[in-house]
Order: structure tokens, then sequence, then C-alpha cells
């Protein structure tokens, strides 16, 4: 957390964003999308692994996570970065449609949960109520 | 809440404003009670005061008594003492009141010392003791002391007279400022008094006041607690609260006892509420979702739209010592205290069995709908005699497969080997499904094929494993049926040529004229759909023969259609008209089964068809009369009729000895067709019969190149 010092990051903008999905696709979408003024892109990883490196450099405010990917699944992940961060708020956007899921992926310390396919509005909704 | 804080308010002002009261009430009482202490020393001391005012009176009376006892010599001893008490009960008094009242009144101060100015003067005349005559002849006079007795009373007496009224003056002056003082007090302690009557008064109607509201919100919160009763009894879904440990509170809809079928909800836990009925993973995911609820890490919708109980399956008792399958909708809300945070979390439960399955239903036909369009769809693409045949087979193989079943297993080697034998016909069929793209049948065969496979994973198998596919088979050929239906209907649209009515295996292997030529190019092996045919034929006429084929294989590509067309009606001749019934048989003499034999092969250049079944024959007779009760021939025509133009009959249009129209013959069409086709390719046709034994017809037909060109 410390390494974030300095970089830079967030010295207009006032909320970091990670986006983690194994799909370049998607990462493209999400970054496209959003359209909040005070969310700056400060970086984006395609695995659990890359997710947790990427996101101790840039030390963001909140993330976007699939859940199925190689190396390290989303869940695992998110267990990782909330015990880093606390504060944190993330944003889970998978394909996975059932219930349990989702309440794991909560339990662990994620903040909303978006299925995909979703549309640029649900997007939108789902990142709002992460940042009330 | 808001109502609840009003409440409070006022209470607390009743309380206070009762308080205040009381303690002015007390305050008063206190005061009272010191005044009308006050008021009574006042009054003793007021009489005191009025009994002092005549005693300077009374001690110069007595003083003047003593002195004119004295002078006429009378006895003074009583005189005397009623002087000494008068003169100490003065004192006594005078010095009582100044104890109490000396240091606030003047008047009394003066009266004192004025007092004590008289005093020296009276001591010595009190002080006397002894006799003051001497008694004389001439009679009593006083003595020396008694002579000093009289000085000293003249002198008293004398000071007493100058003196008395000032006293006097001066005590009835004290009485009078107590008299004020004591009447100052009283109207005090009147007004006091008021006050406290007032101070009650105030008391009583605030306590009255704090009885009538307490009795009016007591009524409103009975009221508040009727209604809550009543929609908790007649409201629809399960209600009830959960607390920070996740346990029921100790109200509920009444609807939850029957949803639960229990009532011992209170201190309840959610866990044990749904332990035993949903498996345990379910249940794990809903103990993990209501600690979330807890938490504020995410926002109501969001919990409302990961929720795993919205659509929760629940095994429960039936009332009849059974289990059901019910499906119960559970929403969740939380309830935030006024500081903030949850308190509880609301659960509504409804039961949504009849909505589910509804929507199952609807699901299921809608599915059927589309499985129905797709088999549809899939076989206007097939091509009908491809369509037959795969029937045919695919009924033949769900026969074996009928038949593979039933064998008798015991040992696991057996169920195994009957597994194996599933397996293999199943995968055939689907095979050919799947090539026709007939998908419908190839999804179910598939199916069918996943439950072997599962079965053959298995480390036990029983004989009641087997079950499930026999009704999967059921299902199976119950669509198969549904798929010769359908093709009997796009067959009959496709081609509506008279010959093309009739029982569905040969409509879908009946192609159309020229079509069927053209197509008859693949050389299509006709066999299976004849002799399912004849299978039908036999069941649906419950006759019994068997149908023996030779050369079909070796038609030629051009004619497959004409042959199979023309063994098709020729068979159904011979199963209405031809074979007997067994019982027919049997009387006279002839083998139970018959026999229907076709026979195809090379003859000369062209071929030759022959059809032969042993059944009843045609009687001349018989048609010359049909044909003159049809009005075809007059009888003279039918007279004159040698035999064998009366069995040229059979090949005239419209022509049938049969009076029930059946689907397989009394229509009049048929033979002819048959006659029409095959003269129409350059071939010839006869028929030769002997009743009571035999029917054969003889098709001659050219080269295949000629029929080609005269198609053409």
């Amino acid at each position: 957390m410390g390494l974030a010092q300095g970089n830079g990051a967030g010295s207009r903008r006032s909320l970091k964003l990670l986006i983690v999905d194994d799909s370049n696709i998607m990462r493209r979408r999400i970054e496209r999308s959003q359209q909040f003024e005070e969310l700056q892109v400060v970086g984006t990883a395609s695995n659990g692994v890359e997710a947790l490196e990427m996101f101790r450099k840039t030390d963001p405010d909140m993330v976007t996570m699939d859940l199925t990917m190689p190396q390290m699944d989303g869940i695992e992940c998110i267990s990782k970065i909330v015990h880093l961060k606390p504060a944190v708020r993330i944003l889970v956007i998978s394909a996975l449609a059932d219930k349990a899921t989702a309440v794991e992926a909560m339990e662990c310390g994620a903040n909303g949960f978006l299925n995909k396919p979703f549309t640029d509005r649900q997007l939108n909704e789902a990142i709002a109520e992460l940042m009330s | 809440m808001k109502v609840a804080g009003a409440d409070r308010n006022r209470r607390l002002i009743t309380a206070g404003a009762g308080t205040a009261l009381a303690v002015a009430m007390g305050l008063a009482l206190l005061a009272g009670f010191r005044l009308a202490t006050q008021i009574r020393s006042s009054i003793t001391a007021l009489q005191a005061a009025s009994e002092l005012q005549t005693y300077p009176g009374v001690i110069s009376q007595q003083l003047t008594a003593l002195r004119e006892r004295l002078e006429t010599r009378e006895y003074t001893g009583q005189a005397h003492a009623e002087l000494t008490g008068t003169v100490q009960r003065f004192n006594d008094d005078i010095q009582l009141l100044t104890k109490r009242r000396g240091g606030q009144s003047p008047q009394l101060q003066a009266a004192v010392q004025s007092w004590q100015a008289y005093t020296p003067v009276l001591a010595p005349v009190i002080a006397f003791s002894g006799e003051p005559y001497i008694d004389t002849d001439s009679g009593s006079s006083l003595s020396e002391s008694g002579k000093m007795y009289y000085d000293n009373v003249r002198q008293a007496q004398l000071l007493a007279k100058q003196n008395v009224g000032v006293l006097h003056r001066l005590l009835t002056a004290v009485s009078g400022s107590l008299e004020t003082q004591t009447s100052g007090a009283a109207a005090r302690l009147r007004a006091l008094l008021s006050g406290g009557v007032l101070a009650a008064l105030a008391l009583a109607a605030a306590a009255a006041y704090l009885q009538l509201t307490r009795a009016k919100h007591e009524r409103a919160a009975r009221e508040a607690q009727d209604q809550t009763r009543d929609i908790l009894k007649t409201v629809r879904e399960g209600f009830f609260l959960l607390d920070a440990d996740y346990k029921i509170g100790s109200v509920w809809s009444e609807a939850l006892t029957h949803i639960f079928s229990r009532n011992d909800f209170a201190g309840l836990s959610f866990e044990k509420l749904l332990e035993d009925r949903v498996p345990a993973a379910t249940l794990a995911t809903a103990v993990k979702y209501i600690k979330l609820l807890w938490g504020d890490r995410a926002h109501e919708n969001l919990m409302k739209s990961i929720n795993p109980l919205g659509q929760l399956e629940i095994v429960m008792d039936n009332g009849r010592g059974g289990k059901e399958t019910r499906y119960l909708q559970f929403d969740f809300h939380r309830v935030v205290g006024p500081k903030g945070g949850v308190k509880h979390v609301l659960c509504s439960v409804g039961d949504i069995t009849s909505n589910v399955l509804l929507a199952k239903e609807l699901q299921e036909a809608q599915e059927n709908a589309n499985a129905q369009v797709d088999m549809m769809v899939g076989m206007l693409h097939v091509d009908p005699l491809q369509l037959g045949s795969f029937l045919d087979t695919t009924e033949t193989g769900l026969q074996l497969i009928n038949a593979i079943l039933k064998e008798p297993a015991r040992t696991d080697g057996e169920f195994r080997k009957k597994l194996g034998g599933l397996f293999r016909e199943l995968h055939s069929i689907k095979g050919e499904a799947s090539a026709l793209n007939l998908m419908s049948i190839a999804h179910r065969v598939h199916q069918l094929e996943d439950m072997v496979s599962e079965l053959k994973k298995r480390a036990e198998i029983s004989g009641n494993d087997f079950l499930p596919m026999v009704l999967k088979l059921d299902d199976l050929l119950a669509h198969l049926r549904g798929v010769r239906e359908m093709a009997t209907r796009l067959s009959a649209l496709k081609d509506p040529s008279p010959a093309a009515d009739g029982g569905a295996a040969r409509k879908g292997a009946q192609p159309g004229k020229a079509a069927g030529l053209a197509r008859g190019r693949t050389g299509e092996d006709i066999s299976p759909t004849l002799q399912a045919l004849a299978e039908k034929l036999a069941k649906d006429h419950h006759k019994t023969f068997k149908l023996t084929l030779a050369g079909l294989a070796d038609v030629p590509a051009p004619y497959v259609a004409t042959v199979k067309d023309c063994v098709i009606q020729m068979l159904r001749n011979s199963a209405v008209h031809g074979i007997e019934s067994s019982e027919a048989r049997r009387a006279l003499a002839k083998a139970d089964v018959g026999a229907v034999r076709v026979d195809f092969h090379r003859s000369g250049d062209g071929y030759e068809l022959v059809f032969e079944d042993d059944g009843a024959g045609i009687s001349p007779q018989a048609l010359k009369e049909a044909a003159v009760r049809k009005n075809f021939i007059s009888a003279e025509e039918a007279a004159s009729m040698d035999t064998r133009a009366a069995m040229a009959l059979i090949f005239r249009p419209g022509f049938s000895t049969q009076e029930e129209v059946t689907m397989d013959a009394g229509r009049g069409v048929g033979m002819d067709v048959v006659a029409r086709t095959v003269y129409g390719l350059g071939g010839k046709i006869g028929v030769s019969t002997n009743p009571g034994r035999f029917t054969r017809f003889k098709i001659v037909l050219p080269a295949a190149e000629a029929a080609s060109s005269a198609v053409a």
C-alpha cells in the first residue's frame, strides 16, 4: 500500500479504479462504459495474481472483479484485497448467475454484484450504488 | 416514532408539573405548620399579657386593702399572703413573657423596667413577717416592726397608685402589638392555606389529566395492538422479525403456522426453521445471506437481487404421512433502529407453489410447441422415402431395445451386458436421427443414452434402475407416432394424389410418382418399409401372415417407387381380401399363418415382379356380381363375360368388392392405378387365381432405360 504514494494517481480525480477480468474485451467495455468523472482507471488485470500485484502498486479505491479467472479466482482475490485494504469497494461482475456465488462473494468482502451480460446503464447504476 | 416522541415529551412535562406542585404543597404545609406554631405561642403570650394587664391594678388594690387593715388594726395575714401571691405570679409571668418576646417588643421592655423600679419598694412589704400589733389594755397598737411595715406599705401603695397607670398602659400596648402580630400571622396562614388548597386542586387536576391521557393512550395502544393482531391473523404471507442472533421474535403472522406446520417460532433460529427441509448447501448460503443483511456493505436493492431464497424448493410433510415439495418465496427487509444500524430483519414468506408449477407447465408447453415446430421443420427437409425408412428401422430398433430391457438379468455382469446392448442400439438410432436432422428424436434418444451412461458409471446396478428407461422409451415411442402422424399430413400436403391416402407407414415412404422415380435412383432398399407395412396391415385387419421378399434390393432405381407402390397396393388387397382369418384358414385345413411372397427378378431384357398370396383367391362370380351391383356392367354383359374378362374387372377405375370403406381398401382406387402405372411404363400386368387357394399378380416391366425415357 505504501508503494502507491507519489505515483501521481488521483491527482485530479478523486477515486481510483482497478478493472479485473480475464477478457480483454470486457475490460475495455467496462473502462469505456463507466461515465463517472471522478473515476480514474489506474490499472487492469486479467487474473487474480496480476490483480493483487496491480492492487499493491496502484492502491485503488474501487475494483471491478470477475470471478472465473485463471491462476487465482475472483473470490480468493477479493479476500486478499479486502485484507490489504478493508475500505476498498469491490463490484463483482460475473457470468455466474447463481445466488450462492453472489452471497459467497459478498461474504468475502465484495460490495456489489452485477451479472454478465449487462447494459451500460446497469453498470453505471451498480457503480453509483457502490460509490454512495 | 414521532408519536412516541411527542408522547414522551408530554409525559415528562406532566410529571415535572406534578412534582413542582407536590413540592409547593409540601412547602406550604411546612410554612403553615410553622405559622400555626407561631400563632399558638402568640396567643399564649397574648393571654399572659392580658392577664398581666390586670396585675398592677390588683396589686394596688391589695396594697390599699393592707394599709386599711393596718390602720384599723385588723388581721393582715390574709391580705399579706394574697399580695405576696399576686406579686410572685406577676413576677413569674412577666419573666416568662420577657423570655419569649422580650427582644421583640419595646413596650414590654419598658414595662419590665417600670416593674423593676417598682419591685425594690414592694420587696420590704413582701419580706415582712411577724406580728405588726402589740396588744395593750387600751387596745391594739402597732409594734415597732409593725410601724415600719405600715410605712413600707404606705410607700408602696403610693408608688403603686402612680405606677399602676403607666404599667397598665405599657402592658396594654404589649397586648395590642401581640394581637396585631397574631392576626397578621393568621392572615398569612389563611393565604397559605388558600394557596395550598389551590396547589392541591391543581395537583388533583394534573393527576386526573395524566390518568385521562394515559387511559387514552392505553386505549389507542390496545386498538393498535388489536389491529396488528388482525393484520397478522389475516395476511397470507408469513411475517416475522429476526433479531441479531438470527432468531425469530415473539410475534409472527398466522400464515407462518400453515406454511411450516408448526407454531413454536419464538426464539427459533432461522437455520433451525429450514433445517432438514432444504439441502445443506442451500441452508449454508441462506445463513450467510442473513448474516450479510446485518452488515452495511450492501444496499437493500443489491441484497434483494442476490436473495438466494427467492424461490426455495422445500420438502414438507403433507399431513398424510408423506412428503411433498413446495416452493416458498422469502423476502428480507432491514428494519433500521432510531439511531441507525439494523435493529431487526423483517422476513416475509409466501407459498408460491402454484405459481411455480404453472410457470413450469407453461415452459413445458412452450418447449413442446417449439419441439413440434422443430420436428416439422426438420421433417420438411427429409426425403419422405428416407423418413419412412428411418421410422421403420427406428421402430424395429426400439423393439429390440424393449426386448433387451425385458431380458431377465440377475448378476451385475448381466446388467452390464444389457447396458452395452442398449447403448449400441441407442447410439445407432441417434446417429441416423442426427444425420436426417431429426433433432427432436435425436435429443430424446440422447437423453436415454445419457441414462445408460449414468447407469454404467454406478458401482451397483439393480433391475429397478432400468424402470426410468422404460418410461423414457414409451415417451420416445409416442413421439415417433407423432412424427409418423406429422409425416402423413405433410405427405398429403406435398402429394395430393389419390393413391396417397392410407396408413402412415406407407405414406411416409410413398413418394409422388415422377419425383419418386427421380429420387429412386438412390437405389433405396424398400424391404423394411414393406415388412413394417405388412405387420401393420396384419395387426389392423386381425390377420396372420408372413411376407417373404426376394430380389427387391435389385430393383433398378427408376422402378423403386413403382414397384413399391404396386406391392403396397397388392399387399393391402391381400390383407383385406385375400388372406382369411386364422379360424377360416383352420376350417379350410390351411396353415394358420398365411403366406405372401414377392419376387423381383430379371426376365429377358426387362424385369418381372411376382406377387402371390395363399388366400381366398378371387371369385369371378363375385366380381361380376359386384360390378353389376355398382352398375359397371349390366346383368346381360355379366352373363356373357368369361373368367378372363371378369378378372379384368379388378383393373377398372373405381371398382371394389369391399362394401365398407377402410383405410386400406374399399375406395375403389388401387389396382387400377397400379395397372395404369405399369402400362405407362410400357409394362404388362396379369392376374391368375384359384378360388380358395391363391391369387397371383405378375407384372412385367421393360428395361430400365426404356422406363426412364417413357417417363421423361
